[in-house]
């Protein structure tokens, strides 16, 4: 027997700032937070950064060994915990995060060091191996359920997300903190990406670099930031008398197994039905989709076709938008920001706008949120989608609390 | 400057330890500083005193012992 799953808390750490509130107004009103970065011996990119005082989290002694990555997951689960109005939580609660490169500042420094002075600091694999986030996070908020780590590239955190609902809606546990966090921003893993030519040109206007589904896009932007939800039984959410957000209502995973980075709509199709499957829907109740939507070439024509093959007659009915527009790519943080931009987004009844597609990709068939402050009046379910390197695809689904 | 003193200076100046509370024979541990932390202070003193700490010293919990150690290195290694 399956128990529903309440999201009742929200934190995040994030290119417009840690206030769950003021970060969706913001994304309401089409703000981006996409700016130049021209630091350090890296190509000129565009990128999101989040501003983050870790002085508020940490004292001098406890950072050490603490990569950003890290201490953006402890600020953000824990803002999540408050949220949700709990003081302290039960120690069997569980912690499911994701994350795609793990310590990338530590990865930075330890490099450096090796070629330069042959001398690398002490803690740089306990700051940079991937389970550090979610260690630290267990470690801060004292909890021994289980404590897992979701390394899947842009899926990681969607797919952290999805089995923290799934290990409450089996009885295994009976809350968790979940989410992402990415913090790469550094020289190396810049010019690695830009290797890759996935990074989206600069331009005149960094803050519009980021133009998902326009005809005139150029790549991704990277982002970096943390975002946690609380997730429990939604009947002990009742009991307690907490505010719920919305339903976690479902999820569906599946793995291309075709190409390790170029995205296959067969793949995305399989994610989506599994997802509205999963979670007793059909499509014309869904009202929004936060899509993948990178702005690479072709990351956006194949969602588009997925979305119009689940879909078919009823796409027209369904509002699309990529947030990415404005906060970036988070990779394996972006599926857990980008669930808190849906829940907001049925919380609210409204929808943030598909910024800087001034002219939509004839390719791209699907109704895009164009406006700022687009308020809908009955959101009754929303999906997100976080498609990967590697192949696998996660959708969420979102439903409001009734 | 002592080398006690310098070491002082470098736990307020690294971790933010406020420097009159910090007693020569009390252990380090009494500070918060885990096995961790320690590991990073060593680093640190090998850096900014030009010493090498010969393998993962033991024995050394408190700020004497440290700068004991830290003299012993100094005069048996020429720079």
């Amino acid at each position: 027997m399956k128990r529903r799953v309440a999201i009742t808390g929200i934190g995040l750490v994030s290119p417009h700032g840690d206030m769950p509130e003021g970060f969706f107004d913001a994304l309401l009103a089409g703000r981006s937070a996409i700016t130049l970065w021209d630091e350090g011996d890296a190509p000129a990119a565009a990128v999101a950064r989040a501003p983050f005082d870790q002085a508020r989290w940490f004292t001098r002694l406890q950072l050490a060994g603490v990569d950003r990555v890290s201490q953006i997951a402890v600020a953000a689960a824990q803002m999540a915990r408050e949220d949700a109005g709990i003081d302290v939580l039960d120690a069997s609660t569980g912690v499911y995060v994701g994350t795609g490169m793990g310590g990338a500042h530590a990865v930075e420094e330890s490099f450096r060091s090796h070629y330069g002075s042959g001398r690398v600091p002490p803690l740089s694999v306990p700051a940079f191996m991937p389970n550090a986030p979610a260690a630290h996070v267990a470690m801060r908020e004292k909890l021994h359920g289980p404590v897992y780590t979701y390394s899947i590239a842009c899926a990681s955190s969607a797919v952290a997300l999805a089995e923290a609902a799934k290990a409450i809606a089996y009885g295994d546990i009976d809350c968790a903190l979940a989410g992402g966090s990415e913090a790469l921003l550094v020289p190396g893993a810049i010019r690695a990406w830009h290797a890759l030519h996935t990074l989206a040109r600069v331009d005149g206007e960094p803050s519009r670099a980021c133009r998902p589904f326009s005809a005139d896009r150029t790549g991704l932007v990277l982002g970096e930031g943390a975002a946690f939800l609380l997730l429990e039984a939604y009947d002990d959410a009742l009991a307690r008398g907490a505010r719920i957000y919305a339903e976690f209502a479902g999820s569906g995973v599946s793995c291309d197994a075709t190409h390790l980075t170029k995205p296959d709509a067969v793949g995305q199709v399989k994610a989506m039905t599994a997802a509205l499957r999963n979670s007793g829907l059909v499509p014309c109740d869904v009202g929004y989709c936060n899509a993948h939507g990178t702005a690479t070439a072709i990351g956006d024509v194949v969602e588009c076709a997925a979305l119009e093959r689940v879909w078919g007659d009823a796409i027209g009915n369904l509002a699309v938008s990529s947030t990415k527009s404005m906060h970036g790519h988070l990779l394996g943080a972006a599926g857990a920001l980008e669930a808190v931009v849906t829940v907001l987004a049925i919380h609210r009844a409204a929808v943030p706008p598909n910024m800087h597609c001034d002219e939509q990709d004839p390719e791209c068939r699907i109704t895009l949120v164009r406006e700022p402050g687009h308020a809908i009046p009955v959101l009754n379910a929303a999906i997100s989608n976080s498609f990967a390197f590697g192949g696998t695809n996660t959708t969420l689904v979102f439903k409001r609390a009734i | 400057m002592t080398t006690l003193e310098q070491l002082t200076q470098m736990l307020h100046d690294k971790f933010d330890i406020e420097k009159s509370s910090l007693q020569p024979d009390l252990p380090l541990a009494e500070y918060g500083l885990d096995s961790l932390a320690l590991a990073e202070l060593l680093f640190t003193i090998e850096e900014e005193f030009d010493v090498k700490f010969p393998d993962r010293p033991e024995n050394i919990d408190t700020l004497t012992a440290l700068a004991v150690a830290i003299d012993q290195l100094r005069a048996s290694q020429p720079v």
